[in-house]
């Protein structure tokens, strides 16, 4: 079983993709559902939140871990949709990269904001320095299988080392900060943060640079 | 001073917002510069399409059965943009469900965190009746507090208090930021005057109706001089409901 909405990146630096026309999400406006949530119209809200509740609530959980907080997050990310869709701008992005923007910043401000207990804080995992260093660029299993079709960004990612792409990736699907990280991959803080910073740069190069 | 320097503090900053690694306190700056600061939205913009992808990786969940219901609820009974859109006369500030749903998205967990933060402010000479978290609508960060204030007699104050970067966020030039209040029943929220970023300010309530539970407050920004209509005509920095202690 396919998951539609894999198929369709949403990177508007791509020129090469071609939409799936047998792939629903190709057809779901999102522009146009957010246009007629800003006009009041809740059937269109219903029908973003048909087409996307269960990979969104996926998102929110790998984040928060609990899942009724889980569903809160889902819950105040489509009252976000529908109060402020009058305020995405598509001269900045996707209508769909809009929606899930909101259900991860509502979820990594609640983690943030200490709604999830971390078991380690980066006091201690700093303290990890002090201690004999993994050498994590050897035997660095990738932590993801990448089955998903992430496009351009699965070509750039391949470029990273195993364990730089684990570090990004513990962060954007998991939220885990950097101290987090560290402790799961028993690397050094300071450690982990540069192969965040540098894997970013290299991404974004990757990628074909950001517009500033 | 703009240059290549700041170019590249922009791009980091973005790259690790969207990413997730920044603490709740950077990631505050953040939503703050955002209204602001052009290439910094822009750069969070390009990194949200070009991650997008990864959120792939998460396996989807299927959703309680009630939850939509639960969202329709908290959107019921009637669109808020509809009624603003309706007429111009009557505003959207009117719309309940704009302030039933701000108040209740996140609200109980910034107010928990908040009056927390408040125990010390609370152990003053005048306990107060009543206790307001005003959050930012979009991050709910908790950037203001009201206390109510008996000043003895009937004679009532309010005191609002700002907490921590989001209460002290300086807003753009030639705007300021004007504070609103309004209870069940009135037909539009009642201005309280101009207040500053970061500083604390007690008002008199003399004029107005004792301070009710579940009563709303919240500051919008506005013109230098405030409001021209007398009514709320821009965004909302921060909302929040009376909670009687």
């Amino acid at each position: 079983m396919r998951r539609g909405w894999l198929h369709q990146p949403t990177i508007r630096h791509t020129s090469t993709h071609v939409p799936n026309p047998a792939d629903s999400s190709n057809v779901f406006d999102y522009e146009r559902a957010l246009q007629a949530c800003a006009e009041g119209d809740r059937m269109a809200l219903q029908s973003i939140y048909q087409h996307e509740s269960r990979y969104l609530l996926g998102v929110a959980l790998r984040i928060v871990r609990q899942r009724q907080q889980a569903e809160d997050v889902v819950h105040d990310a489509f009252l976000n949709i529908w109060q402020q869709a009058s305020r995405f701008d598509a001269q900045l992005g996707s209508g769909r990269g809009w929606i899930y923007s909101v259900v991860r910043n509502l979820a990594l401000n609640a983690v943030r904001n200490g709604a999830r207990q971390v078991s380690v804080d980066e006091e201690t995992t700093a303290a990890l320095e002090n201690r004999q260093a993994v050498d994590a660029h050897t035997d660095v299993e990738d932590a993801f299988a990448m089955r998903a079709n992430l496009g351009q960004l699965n070509d750039c990612l391949a470029q990273l080392e195993p364990a730089r792409r684990n570090c990004i990736l513990y962060a954007y699907v998991d939220g885990c900060s950097h101290g987090e990280i560290a402790e799961r991959t028993q690397t050094p803080l300071g450690t982990v943060k540069a192969w965040i910073k540098r894997g970013m740069s290299s991404l974004r190069t990757c990628m074909g640079g950001l517009a500033v | 001073m703009s240059g290549p320097e700041e170019t590249q503090e922009t791009q980091e900053l973005a790259s690790e917002y969207v990413l997730g690694t920044l603490s709740a306190a950077r990631r505050r700056e953040v939503e703050q510069r955002l209204p602001t600061d052009a290439a910094l939205r822009a750069a969070v913009s390009t990194w949200q399409e070009q991650l997008l992808p990864l959120a792939a990786l998460a396996e989807p969940v299927e959703p309680s059965t009630g939850l939509w219901r639960r969202i329709e609820l908290s959107i019921a009974p009637e669109p808020a943009s509809a009624v603003a859109r309706k007429s111009a006369a009557t505003g959207w500030w009117q719309s309940l469900n704009l302030w039933r749903g701000l108040a209740a998205s996140g609200f109980a967990a910034a107010a928990i965190m908040a009056a927390v933060l408040l125990r010390q402010e609370m152990a003053g000479p005048a306990a107060p009746g009543y206790l307001v978290v005003l959050v930012a609508p979009q991050s709910q960060a908790p950037g203001w507090v009201v206390q109510a204030v008996q000043a003895g007699g009937s004679q009532q104050q309010i005191k609002l208090v700002p907490l921590g970067e989001p209460g002290r966020a300086a807003v753009p030039a030639e705007k300021s930021l004007q504070f609103w209040t309004k209870a069940d029943g009135w037909t539009g929220p009642v201005s309280l005057g101009l207040v500053q970023p970061g500083q604390t300010v007690q008002i008199p309530l003399d004029k107005l109706p004792p301070l009710q539970a579940n009563q709303l407050f919240e500051l919008t920004l506005e013109p230098a001089n405030g409001s021209p209509t007398g009514r709320p005509t821009g965004p909302i920095q921060f909302i929040g409901r009376a909670v009687q202690l």
